[in-house]
């Protein structure tokens, strides 16, 4: 996961930027880790105590704006555009990039015409040209562009930011896979011992074949020399 | 007696290439000469306990090595077998101008590069044999074939010998002195080893066909699978519990896995299975029909046969 390894010096940076400033001077922080160009993981920053500390106060917009970018889409934005500050063209950039990311979530192939209502593009053109240089170069997704049948397959994408819920729907995933897998393993080796049982039988109905050709051989042989002499 | 002196690694900085052409050889002849000797056992059973009586009289087996040097690279790539001498301590000496011209007509680019030999250790003979060769290549290489298998070594048996002038208890002395090669494939080659590999599974299991064998080779595949995700599952639920505390570019990286699953669920997948799937089953009946029908066939021509010669001795008329 190149993303992560790019990252984490980033996510350190940060942080302790974050850690050793308070108030209305993390605004300036957290404008610029938004509109940073290779972050786009945001919870380490949210569980700096400095930053949890300006919930309720005026500076909770920072806050919100901070949330928005862990977890929230460009969707999201534009519904609540009132209460939260203007965004640089770098943040929007970032935004769009994060909402292709939650879109990858739920569907593995996404339709042109959806991905042009969520971000706001009005042409293929300059769509598919958002995906491919600032998602796929940047490595945040891995897919297939399909222009005849406007889709475009997912292969991989990047994780965002976990809300407290998805941690569980996580575990239930993994122990659905294992559980296919534990039955997995369990057809293959009654299969196994089908073929093996299957090859016996074989082996034994080939010999007892032969034997009976054999008794057989042995009786004519014996009719033959009785009724030879004369 | 002289005392056996082997320094560990070798200093004179050229690089061994060895192809598995040359070891497939070696272990050939030995086992041709090994076969030759003993009869050979009726049971898997009575082979082992024939192998643990014979150790002592493990024929040793002698040949040349060839190939081509190239500045600091020494590329070996073929081998042939030579006939030891036991009473003179050497190699026969004009069958292998005879071979070297032989194989010169074909390869014109391989110089013998050597010689080879079984057993599980380099002994002071061999330096015999050795200087014998330092006239045809000044510095030969000793390739050391042990024919002994070991099922817990995971390298192999192979070793390759140089001989260096050292000064030991101020006499210069030509000892063996180890060389590590790599080993270099030509794509016949590679197939060809693949090929083997593939016939019988490699740890001895009750497979007896080869569909059991591969399914066994894809059971195991997905074993080693299963326990790693057992193991993210593990870690994942303790950071759930609280007891881990929560590191989250794993989790980060661990939900982007998860969202690659299904891998395959889409529609276009079913369809292209169920055809390929049809498409084998089709082949093995009408190939199955095939077999039966020339069986059929053969049993109609003996049964014919048959009666013919009844009703001809009986003198009645022919059964058509």
């Amino acid at each position: 996961m190149e993303i992560e390894e790019k990252q984490a010096e980033v996510i350190d940076h940060f942080v302790k930027q974050a850690s050793a400033q308070k108030g209305s001077a993390l605004g300036s922080v957290v404008v610029e880790a938004t509109s940073h160009p290779s972050l786009f993981a945001f919870s380490e920053i949210l569980a700096v105590p400095t930053v949890a500390e300006l919930e309720g106060t005026d500076n909770s917009v920072h806050l919100e704006v901070l949330r928005l970018f862990a977890h929230g889409t460009w969707s999201d934005y534009k519904r609540n555009s009132g209460k939260l500050p203007q965004l640089v063209p770098d943040q929007v950039l970032k935004l769009k990039q994060l909402t292709v990311l939650t879109l990858a979530e739920t569907k593995k192939v996404l339709s042109y015409d959806q991905l042009m209502l969520e971000l706001d593009v009005t042409n293929v053109r300059e769509l598919e040209d958002f995906l491919i240089n600032d998602c796929m170069y940047a490595g945040l997704v891995r897919g297939k562009l399909d222009q005849l049948r406007r889709y475009f397959e997912v292969q991989f994408a990047a994780g965002r930011d976990l809300r407290p819920g998805q941690l569980g729907s996580m575990i239930q995933t993994l122990s659905n896979w294992l559980a296919t897998s534990d039955n997995l393993l369990v057809t293959i080796q009654d299969k196994i011992k089908w073929a093996d049982t299957m090859s016996e039988l074989d082996k034994k109905h080939r010999k007892e074949l032969e034997d009976r050709v054999m008794e057989v051989k042995k009786a004519v042989s014996v009719k033959c020399s009785m009724t030879r002499p004369f | 007696m002289e005392i056996k002196r082997m320094a560990s690694s070798s200093s004179s900085g050229l690089t061994f290439k060895l192809h598995p052409l040359v070891i497939v050889n070696i272990s050939d002849h030995y086992t041709r000469v090994k076969s030759q000797l003993n009869p050979p056992p009726l049971t898997s059973t009575s082979a082992t306990v024939n192998g643990v009586e014979n150790q002592q009289q493990a024929p040793r087996v002698y040949g040349c090595v060839i190939g081509v040097q190239r500045g600091r690279t020494v590329e070996i790539f073929n081998s042939f077998e030579l006939l030891y001498d036991p009473s003179t301590h050497s190699l026969d000496r004009p069958f292998l101008k005879k071979k070297q011209e032989l194989y010169k007509k074909v390869f014109p680019h391989f110089y013998i590069l050597g010689w080879y030999s079984t057993g599980s250790d380099a002994q002071e003979s061999d330096m015999h044999i050795h200087r014998a060769l330092m006239d045809i290549n000044e510095s030969p290489l000793y390739v050391l074939l042990n024919p002994a298998i070991n099922p817990t070594q995971k390298d192999l048996p192979v070793t390759i010998y140089e001989s260096e002038l050292h000064v030991i208890d101020g006499i210069p002395q030509l000892i063996f002195v180890r060389s590590s090669y790599t080993i270099e494939t030509v794509e016949a080659e590679r197939i060809s080893v693949d090929h083997v590999a593939h016939l019988k599974p490699s740890d001895g299991g009750s497979a007896a066909t080869q569909l059991a064998a591969h399914l066994t080779g894809i059971h195991s595949a997905i074993k080693m699978l299963n326990s790693r995700i057992r193991v993210l599952h593990h870690y994942l639920v303790g950071m759930q519990k609280g007891d881990i505390p929560c590191e989250n570019s794993l989790l980060r990286q661990v939900s982007s896995l998860l969202r690659r699953l299904p891998a395959i669920e889409s529609e276009k997948f079913q369809d292209d299975f169920l055809m390929e799937y049809n498409d084998t089953l089709l082949i093995t009946y009408l190939a199955m029909f095939t077999n039966c029908s020339s069986t059929m066939n053969e049993l109609v021509d003996k049964f014919n046969t048959a009666y013919d010669r009844h009703s001809r001795r009986g003198g009645r008329t022919a059964f058509i």
